[in-house]
């Protein structure tokens, strides 16, 4: 065998694994599905290139911007290499008073003014916990936040200080790899739901586990309660309904053969019905007392192909209003007239790709899109009325 | 694109989560079991690569023989070995047809495990979309990355696997290569016994342990059924035939 052909075997082997670990094919980077905030005429969203900005929605006109430090990205296989990368948010902005709270995927917790974007306190103060994809929470002067390093935090809200830390760990005294789901915080609990199946509910007061458990398909969104029962996702293609402190799931949904996919956004409940948005595509209304579907509608890109719901659905007076992930956004009338229709009221393309979670007041929805704009969709008018470019100009 | 997820990327990796959830939950261990399945479809291929082997092996004294028959003509020797290879049905180059039959295999166990370990939200959505509606597929998510001391979605910190990788690729290697005659050929064999099993070390200190760990779990399933089928180390133990005066 000559050297050529030593060259030409070498070059077969690394050129498609080099290929497969650089290419989109490969795993996913983390780029970040940050949804957006209105507060007293503000918007509130951090951006694909890692800053949270603030956008009047009147004068539509940037407020202003809070950039975090870059990080370094990991690197898989051949030649990818480690970068400095904008710092990754999936976390929602949350304001209070006058402050506006986020997580990063970096590991930290931000406080920002609200009238400047400064920052009033980072946790933690020097390097960081693990990466946060959840929302943060906030109750009593504490704000609540979930991390992958298997622990919940209560951090105190004005000043940044650590009140508790709780560590998550399963029967077995395993750690959870990946707490990516947000918290609720419900009659002095703090509830989260995790990938491999378990509910836990800590003190909120400080931290010690009051109440588990456990199921065997493992809960893919973040829980939603409503009368003392929590309501969630899961990967096994179902959707449950748990009353706090049981150890039995009240119903599942549906009850016989599976929906066509997960159930990844957390609903939302209103008068009796829970809605949950599948990455199926449909959007289910339950009954919450018999977990019986009361009707089901399949949304769809442009091309009319069903596509995922991956966003949570919003409710805006009597009109709850869908985003699919091909920018669609979908307004159903749930008022006592038109609630058991299950038709759309109005369908509203937005032109770009939708996984964050948005906000909505006064007849307008405020959602950003993959693309990193910011698009102001009238509800009324059916269109979009303004957008944004969320990137930082060159 | 659409058709290599089809038919290769998303039944490997259905398979490999199913496994998962067969297995106990334990990700490392189904890939082991993968590992055992592929080697297992491709068997007739690697039956007819040992069996060259051993032809080859069988093949030595004749080889010696037209090594001192046509020592000092070169190209004639060569001539007259290829045509005893044709002869006796023996493709001396076939050692490689076997790696490339798993080149879509590696891709595929790659994208796989950088998949099913879902490292990222957006790996863990995109997830979603390629998993079949089995039971067992949806009820294994998520799965954990944790196996021995490795993370199954990182590099292996150590030099562990990268070792084990690379000495079971040596010795397999050493088993299969025929020694050669030519002085050339002779020294490509050394450096691509050498060279292969370095490269594969390499990587293993740059790609997911989980594919490293399919890697060395074939070597070792190469090595038993190579021992087993040839009847002992085969070329392992055989000296350099030599060289031409």
């Amino acid at each position: 065998m000559k050297q050529s052909k030593i060259l030409l075997l070498i070059v077969i082997v690394l050129l498609p694994l080099t290929l497969a670990s650089c290419s989109p094919w490969g795993t996913q980077s983390a780029g970040g599905w940050s949804g957006t905030t209105i507060n007293n005429g503000n918007i509130y969203v951090g951006t694909l290139d890692g800053r949270v900005v603030a956008i009047n929605s009147s004068t539509e006109n940037l407020e202003w911007a809070y950039s975090m430090a870059p990080v370094t990205a990991p690197s898989s296989g051949l030649s990818c290499g480690q970068a400095s990368v904008a710092t990754v948010i999936y976390s929602t902005p949350v304001v209070d008073r006058d402050l506006v709270y986020i997580g990063t995927y970096s590991g930290q917790v931000y406080a920002l003014t609200v009238a400047g974007g400064a920052d009033r306190w980072v946790y933690p103060r020097t390097g960081s916990i693990g990466a946060i994809v959840g929302s943060p929470v906030i109750a009593n002067e504490t704000i609540y936040i979930s991390s992958s390093d298997s622990m919940v935090y209560a951090l105190d809200t004005i000043h940044g200080d650590l009140k508790w830390k709780s560590e998550i760990l399963d029967e077995e005294g395993k750690g959870h790899e990946k707490l990516w789901t947000s918290l609720v915080v419900h009659n002095g609990a703090v509830y989260m739901s995790t990938f491999d199946g378990h509910i836990y509910a800590l003190s909120a007061e400080t931290g010690e586990l009051d109440w588990s458990f456990e199921s065997e398909a493992g809960f893919a969104s973040s829980p939603v309660i409503y009368e003392d029962t929590i309501f969630l996702g899961s990967f096994d293609r179902h959707f449950y309904a748990i009353e706090i402190g049981g150890n039995e799931s009240r119903w599942k949904f549906p009850q016989e053969e599976p929906a066509g996919n997960w159930f990844w956004a957390s609903p939302l409940i209103k008068d009796g019905i829970v809605y949950a948005g599948c990455l199926d595509g449909k959007l289910y209304a339950i009954n919450t007392t018999t977990g019986k579907e009361i009707w089901s509608y399949m949304t769809r890109d442009q091309e009319d192909k069903p596509s995922p719901i991956i966003s949570s659905p919003v409710l805006m007076d009597n009109l709850l209003i869908v985003v699919n992930e091909s920018g669609m956004v979908y307004v159903f009338a749930v008022d006592d007239e038109l609630a058991n229709e299950g038709m759309p009221w109005r369908t509203i393309p937005i032109g770009a790709a939708v996984r964050s979670s948005f906000s909505a007041q006064e007849g307008l929805v405020y959602i950003r899109g993959e693309d990193n704009w910011i698009y102001a969709v009238d509800i009324e008018a059916g269109g979009v009325i303004w957008n944004l470019n969320l990137a930082v100009e060159e | 694109m659409e058709v290599w997820y089809l038919i290769i990327a998303n039944p490997v990796l259905n398979v490999l989560v199913a496994l998962t959830h067969l297995v106990g939950g334990n990700f490392g261990l189904a890939i082991i079991v993968l590992t055992v399945i592929v080697r297992l479809i491709s068997w007739p291929l690697t039956k007819r690569q040992l069996n060259s082997t051993k032809a080859m092996q069988e093949m030595q004294p004749k080889i010696q023989e037209l090594q001192k028959k046509y020592g000092k003509n070169q190209q004639k020797l060569q001539q007259e070995m290829m045509k005893l290879y044709k002869e006796a049905g023996v493709n001396p180059l076939g050692c490689l047809w076997p790696m490339l039959i798993q080149l879509p295999i590696w891709i595929a166990l790659y994208q796989a495990i950088m998949s099913a370990l879902a490292a990222t939200p957006e790996s863990l959505l995109g997830l979603a979309q390629r998993l079949y509606s089995w039971g067992i597929v949806n009820q294994a998510i998520p799965l954990s990355s944790k196996f021995l001391w490795l993370d199954l979605g990182q590099p292996d910190p150590y030099l562990i696997l990268a070792i084990i990788v690379g000495g079971t690729m040596w010795v397999q290697q050493k088993m299969t290569t025929a020694p050669a005659v030519d002085p050339r050929q002779q020294s490509t064999n050394r450096m691509m016994t050498l060279l292969m099993p370095l490269m594969f070390g390499f990587l293993t200190l740059m790609f997911p342990s989980g594919l490293a760990l399919y890697w060395a779990v074939s070597n070792i399933i190469g090595i038993v059924t190579q021992y087993f089928v040839t009847g002992g180390w085969g070329y392992l133990k055989l000296r350099s035939p030599s060289q031409p005066t």
